[in-house]
């Protein structure tokens, strides 16, 4: 077939270039269209699941794992803040239970600061929480304190979930701690808050000016530990607030 | 070993952290000392209370029979506090205005405020009131050791003066001079 040449051709050729973009451009925005109706489809599909379930979502702990589950599977935070998604938080009102649940959080790790030293049991702590929101407060869990604890993360008041031992706790005090620290708060677990240094040289292999340091460092520097200089075998006992079993 | 609360023989329910054995302690950390402080001060005030004590000395950290000794040691985890930490626990309720050294200019021993004077001064007008001794003239020992217990039986004379030397500012009590001492004469409220 013979092209076309001379000047004809260039317009012709401009003339299909222009049709096409048209029909494109008509495509993409009927895409558009389609994208927008399925999102408004979408939207108020959550929204009603939102209001539906609001309440359950809030007071039936399950609930609102299986619901925080399937929110990042679909890659939705529910609790994202203003900037992305937004809505979704106002929709549920799940934003400010998150906040209250964090408020009260902190409320619990100050009061008992000054028992445990800044470190709290997950599960002690669930249950001061718990006792703190009062029967009408609907019963919380574990991971509604982990993300609780992650939305507090901007105030950058250092709260922190560790585990020591396979045993979650939360601390609240920004103080690193450190390896040896991680090793003697895992021995006091098991010995009832109770730990000397012949333990952790004999189960540990620490020296004992390694186990005397950490000791004294948590005792003296962190105030991590409280001394009992009446022990009946060694005399010098240190004993962790956070790992004793307090009945109340 | 949980750590439990625990009602002694005089039937005083004892906190959990008298059952752990670094509360006996001086802690070398200040701020830990203060919290453990404060939880013996509380203590204290709250046994005193209950057994109606009111002098506690550093001896009484080393008497096994002394009235004290139900909260001063726990025979059950074989601990006992040391003189010279219950004479610092004594020093900080004397600097807390919770309890005065008796006699003063010493101090090892204090008596102890579990009511206030100005809160003594108020049971001590009540009990005028309610026993109809209002206007008579009555003596110290009338008061401390009245024929029927009253709440005032056994006060200290110094904390007794206190509590009428309150009453006084309000015109509600006079200290008399009487043959054998002193006395005191209770007044109606003025209005």
């Amino acid at each position: 077939m013979r092209r076309g040449v001379g000047l004809a051709a260039f317009d012709r050729q401009e003339q299909s270039k222009r049709s096409f973009a048209e029909l494109s451009s008509e495509l993409s925005r009927s895409q558009v269209e389609n994208l927008h109706s399925q999102l408004d489809q979408f939207r108020t599909a959550l929204a009603h699941f939102a209001t539906t379930h609001r309440e359950s979502i809030k007071n039936d702990p399950s609930f609102r794992h299986e619901f925080q589950q399937m929110c990042s599977s679909i890659g939705v935070d529910p609790l994202a803040g203003p900037r992305k998604g937004g809505w979704w938080a106002e929709l549920l009102g799940l934003g400010d239970w998150q906040y209250e649940l964090g408020v009260q959080i902190v409320d619990v790790c100050v009061t008992t600061r000054e028992r445990n030293g800044g470190l709290i049991e997950m599960s002690e702590l669930v249950r001061l929480v718990s006792k703190l929101r009062g029967v009408g407060g609907g019963s919380i869990t574990e991971d509604d304190v982990v993300r609780s604890i992650k939305t507090l993360q901007p105030l950058g008041a250092g709260y922190q979930v560790v585990e020591i031992d396979g045993c979650k706790m939360v601390r609240s005090v920004v103080k690193a701690l450190d390896e040896d620290q991680t090793v003697i708060l895992a021995v006091a677990r098991e010995e009832g808050g109770r730990v000397v240094e012949d333990q952790l040289i004999q189960r540990k292999g620490w020296t004992r000016d390694r186990a005397r340091a950490a000791l004294e460092n948590m005792l003296i520097r962190d105030g991590l530990c409280w001394l009992d200089t009446q022990d009946e075998w060694v005399g010098r006992a240190y004993w962790v607030p956070s790992a004793m079993n307090w009945e109340i | 070993m949980a750590l439990t609360t625990h009602t002694t023989p005089s039937g005083f329910l004892l906190p959990s952290i008298h059952s752990a054995p670094p509360f006996f302690t001086e802690q070398p950390n200040p701020t830990t000392q203060s919290i453990a402080t404060e939880q013996w001060i509380r203590l204290i005030l709250t046994y005193a209370r209950h057994r109606k004590l009111f002098i506690l000395r550093v001896e009484d950290a080393e008497a096994a029979e002394s009235d004290w000794a139900e909260i001063l040691r726990n025979e059950r985890i074989n601990r006992k506090m040391t003189p010279g930490h219950l004479c610092n626990i004594m020093v900080a309720m004397a600097d807390k205005n919770l309890a005065i050294y008796e006699p003063p200019k010493q101090k090892r021993s204090i008596l102890v405020y579990w009511r206030l004077p100005e809160e003594w001064a108020e049971v001590l007008y009540e009990w005028v009131v309610d026993s109809g001794q209002l206007n008579t003239i009555m003596t110290f020992y009338e008061i401390t050791d009245p024929l029927v217990e009253s709440a005032l039986t056994n006060i200290p004379v110094p904390l007794l003066r206190k509590a009428i030397g309150i009453l006084g500012k309000t015109g509600r009590a006079q200290m008399i001079a009487i043959a054998d001492g002193e006395g005191v004469r209770f007044l109606a409220k003025s209005k």
